[in-house]
C-alpha cells in the first residue's frame, strides 16, 4: 500500500515524471493495475478535486496533477484493457457554440477522468447537434455544457430541447455549468443538473452514471 | 462637485459626500443605440455615439471608453472570433507551439490595430463629457495579455519554467506601460488594468509572478505618469485581495463572487479604495429595476463609510443588460438616501390601494402619464419627462400631462396598481407606451396622434 500512497501524494503536487516512475514500480512489484488505478491515481485526484472545490489549490494545481495522472494513467491503460478494467461511465462534454472559453470545461474533464469516467472532448464552440451526435453514437450517458458567457449560456437550452427532438432525452442527462449558469436557469431550461465547480461536476456525473438520479 | 472630482477625491482617499458610480457599460453600451459589439468595438462614430448614450442616461462619475481586453492580443496576433453581443474571443494563441517572448519591436504603437479607432473615440469623450466626467482607459493586465498569447500552458509553465513566465509577463506590463502612455495621451484620467485570469491562481502564484510586474505598473502609473490607477479582477479573488492591496494600485475593483465587505477592510487596511460589485447577471441582467435599485441601496448602508468605495458593475455590463435596471442602479447610487426612502415605501405600499385611478375610458382629451424615479435628479427621468413636456408644448391643451414620481408613497402605490414595472415610462390614456427607452417627439406625437 506504500507505494499506491506515494503515487497519490506525489500526483497531488503534480511530479509527472515521479508519478510514472512510481507506477512503473507499483506494476512491476504485481500490484493490479485496477488496484494500482483506483487506490494511486484515481484515490490521489480525488484529493485534488476536493482541494479544489475547497478553494485550497487552484487551475495551475489541478493542471499539473492531471498531467501526472495521465502520465501514470497511460502506462496503465494496456494493463487495464487486458484485465477487462472498464470505465465508470462514458460522458461528452463541450463549451457551447459561440463561446470559445476552455478553462473550466478542460478542468471538468480532468476532474471526471480523475473519478474514473471515460470523457469525450468535443471542444469549444461545439453546436448543439454535435452534443446529441456525440451522446448518440458514442453511447454518452451525460451530456456536459460549459458556457462563460452570459450570452452563451442560452445555448444550453438549446441543447436539451435537441436532446428532446432527437429522442434521446429519457437516456441521457444534461449538466451543465459556468460562471454565468445558476441553479434556476438549470431549472428555468430543463437540464438535469448545475453544479458550481468542476469537482462538485465530477461527483454528479459519478452519481448519475450510477444512477443516482440527478439531485 | 462634479462626479470627476468626487471620483478623484476617492481615488485620493479622501473624505466623500457619496460613492461615486462607474458603470461599466462596454458591449451595453451599444445596446443603447442598437448597435451591436462588433460595430462598437470597430466604428468610433459608433462608440462615441454609444458611450454618450451611457453618459446621458447613467450619469456616471467615471466612465470607461473601451471595454475589450482583445485589443493588445489582435495587435500581438492572436486571432479574434466576433460575436454580436459580446466582445471579442481569441481564438489562436502565437505563442501556444513555441515558448518564446515577443520583442519590444511588437509593443503596440498608435497605428497599429484598431488603436487609430480607439485613442480618436478616447480623445472625442474627452471633449464632449472629460470636464465633468472620469474617463478609464482599460488595458489588458499582464497576466490575462500572457494567456492570450501562450494559451493555457502558461498555467504549466509555472510549474516547468518560471523563468519564461516572468520573461513573457516583463513584456506584457512593458505592453501594459505602453498602452497607458497611449491612453493616458488621449485622455484617460484612470487606468485600469484589467486581469481577469488573477482569480485562477493562488495568493503564493501571485506573488511569486505577478507582485512585481503589478507593482511596478502601479508606481509607472502613479509616479511616472501622474495617473490614478486601478486593478480589475473577476471571479472569486478573495484570498488574493491582499496582495492584490500590496501592489498598490489605487483602487481594485471586484464582483459579486467576492464578500465585498470583508475585502473592504482588507484595503482600508492599505488604503485602497475598492469597487462593486452589483452582480451582473442575477441582478443587472435578470434582475428587476428593484432588485438593481435594492442591492445597491442594501450595498451602500452595509458600508461603514463612504470614503474609498466605488458603486460598480461586478465587470463588464451585459450587452442585454434591460436599461431600467442599469437607470435603478444609477439613480440608488447618486440619490441613495431617497431611493433607500423609496425601497421602504416600495414594501410598506403593498397594503395602501387608497389611490384612485383616472376612469380611462371617458377622459376627456389624451392624458399622458409620466411615472419617474425623480425627473429632477434622475437623468433618464429628466428626458422621458422632457420629451412628455415637448409633446405638451406642441399639443397646448388638447393633452393633459402628469408626473408621479416614485419617490412619493402614493404615487409607488399608483404604480403598483397600474402594473408598472420599469421607471421611466409613459403611459397614454392608462396604456403603457414607452418604457426606459425615451421616444423621439416623432414616435410621442405619432402616439398621441392615434389617442386624438
Amino acid at each position: 500500500m506504500g507505494i499506491l500512497n506515494e503515487i497519490s501524494e506525489q500526483l497531488q503536487i503534480g511530479k509527472a515524471k515521479l508519478v510514472k516512475e512510481l507506477v512503473q514500480q507499483a506494476v512491476d512489484a504485481g500490484i493490479p493495475a485496477g488496484e494500482i488505478l483506483t487506490e494511486g491515481l484515481l484515490a490521489g485526484m480525488s484529493m485534488v478535486g476536493e482541494r479544489f472545490k475547497n478553494n485550497e489549490i487552484f487551475v495551475p494545481e489541478v493542471l499539473v496533477a492531471a498531467r501526472a495522472m495521465n502520465m501514470g494513467a497511460a502506462l496503465l491503460k494496456p494493463l487495464l484493457a487486458d484485465a477487462g478494467v472498464k470505465a465508470s461511465g462514458r460522458v461528452c462534454i463541450g463549451t457551447v457554440k459561440g463561446d470559445l472559453h476552455d478553462i473550466g470545461k478542460n478542468l471538468v474533464k480532468m476532474m471526471m477522468e480523475g473519478r474514473g469516467l471515460e470523457v469525450v472532448d468535443l471542444g469549444t464552440d461545439v453546436p448543439p447537434e454535435r452534443y446529441i451526435a456525440a451522446a448518440r453514437d458514442q453511447g454518452c450517458r451525460i451530456i456536459c455544457c460549459s458556457a462563460l458567457l452570459t450570452t452563451t449560456m442560452g445555448v444550453m437550452a438549446d441543447v436539451v430541447k435537441c436532446a428532446e427532438a432527437a429522442g434521446i432525452r429519457d437516456s441521457v442527462k444534461i449538466l451543465i455549468g459556468g460562471a454565468p449558469v445558476t441553479d434556476a436557469f438549470c431549472a428555468a431550461i430543463g437540464a438535469d443538473r448545475y453544479t458550481p465547480d468542476a469537482a462538485t461536476a465530477a461527483d454528479a456525473a459519478v452519481s448519475l452514471c450510477r444512477g443516482e438520479g440527478a439531485a | 462637485m462634479t462626479g470627476k472630482e468626487l471620483l478623484f477625491r476617492t481615488l485620493r482617499h479622501e473624505a466623500v459626500p457619496r460613492a461615486p458610480w462607474v458603470p461599466f457599460a462596454g458591449v451595453h453600451a451599444g445596446a443603447l443605440i442598437g448597435a451591436d459589439a462588433e460595430q462598437l468595438l470597430t466604428d468610433g462614430d459608433t462608440l462615441v455615439r454609444a458611450l454618450l448614450e451611457v453618459n446621458r442616461l447613467y450619469k456616471p462619475d467615471g466612465q470607461p471608453v473601451v471595454f475589450d481586453l482583445q485589443l493588445e492580443a489582435e495587435i500581438l496576433g492572436c486571432e479574434l472570433v466576433w460575436a454580436r453581443d459580446c466582445p471579442p474571443s481569441v481564438a489562436s494563441h502565437p505563442l501556444a507551439d513555441a515558448p518564446e517572448v515577443p520583442d519590444a519591436g511588437a509593443l503596440p504603437t498608435p497605428e497599429r490595430g484598431r488603436l487609430p479607432m480607439v485613442l480618436s473615440a478616447m480623445r472625442r469623450m474627452k471633449e464632449a463629457v472629460g470636464e465633468t466626467t472620469a474617463l478609464y482607459g482599460l488595458l489588458c493586465g499582464p497576466f490575462t495579455l500572457a494567456s492570450h498569447l501562450r494559451g493555457n500552458d502558461i498555467f504549466m509553465d509555472m510549474f516547468d519554467d518560471e523563468d519564461y513566465v516572468r520573461e513573457l509577463l516583463a513584456f506584457c506590463t512593458a505592453c501594459a506601460k505602453r498602452m497607458a502612455d497611449l491612453f493616458l495621451g488621449a485622455g484617460m484620467d484612470v487606468i485600469a488594468v484589467v486581469d481577469p485570469l488573477v482569480s485562477q491562481i493562488s495568493e503564493q502564484h501571485f506573488e511569486a509572478f505577478l507582485s512585481a510586474p503589478f507593482t511596478e505598473l502601479f508606481r509607472y502609473l502613479r509616479e511616472d505618469k501622474g495617473a490614478f490607477s486601478s486593478l480589475f479582477v473577476c471571479g472569486n479573488a478573495t484570498r488574493s485581495i491582499e496582495v492584490m492591496c500590496r501592489t498598490a494600485p489605487d483602487s481594485i475593483s471586484v464582483d459579486e463572487n467576492v464578500d465585498i465587505l470583508a475585502a473592504k477592510e482588507i484595503c482600508d487596511r492599505y488604503n485602497v479604495a475598492i469597487g462593486g460589485n452589483i452582480p451582473l447577471t442575477s441582478i443587472m441582467l435578470h434582475g428587476t429595476q428593484q432588485d438593481n435599485i435594492k442591492y445597491v441601496v442594501d450595498l451602500l448602508a452595509r458600508l461603514p463609510e463612504y470614503r474609498n468605495f466605488i458603486v460598480a458593475p461586478g465587470c463588464d455590463m451585459p450587452y442585454a443588460v434591460p436599461v431600467e435596471n442599469a437607470i435603478g442602479a444609477a439613480q440608488a447610487a447618486l440619490e441613495t438616501e431617497a431611493m433607500a426612502e423609496m425601497v421602504k415605501n416600495y414594501v410598506q405600499a403593498e397594503d395602501d390601494t387608497d389611490v384612485e385611478l383616472p376612469d380611462y375610458a371617458h377622459l376627456e382629451r389624451p392624458l399622458l402619464e409620466v411615472f419617474t424615479l425623480d425627473s429632477a435628479t434622475c437623468a433618464a427621468c429628466t428626458y422621458m419627462m422632457g420629451a412628455a413636456n415637448g409633446a405638451k408644448a406642441r399639443y397646448g391643451g388638447s393633452i393633459d400631462v402628469v408626473e408621479y414620481k416614485f419617490t412619493r408613497k402614493e404615487n409607488i402605490a399608483r404604480c403598483k396598481k397600474m402594473g408598472v414595472q420599469n421607471l421611466p415610462a409613459i403611459y397614454l390614456n392608462g396604456e403603457l407606451k414607452f418604457s426606459s427607452i425615451i421616444p423621439s417627439s416623432e414616435e410621442l406625437d405619432a402616439a398621441i396622434d392615434g389617442a386624438l
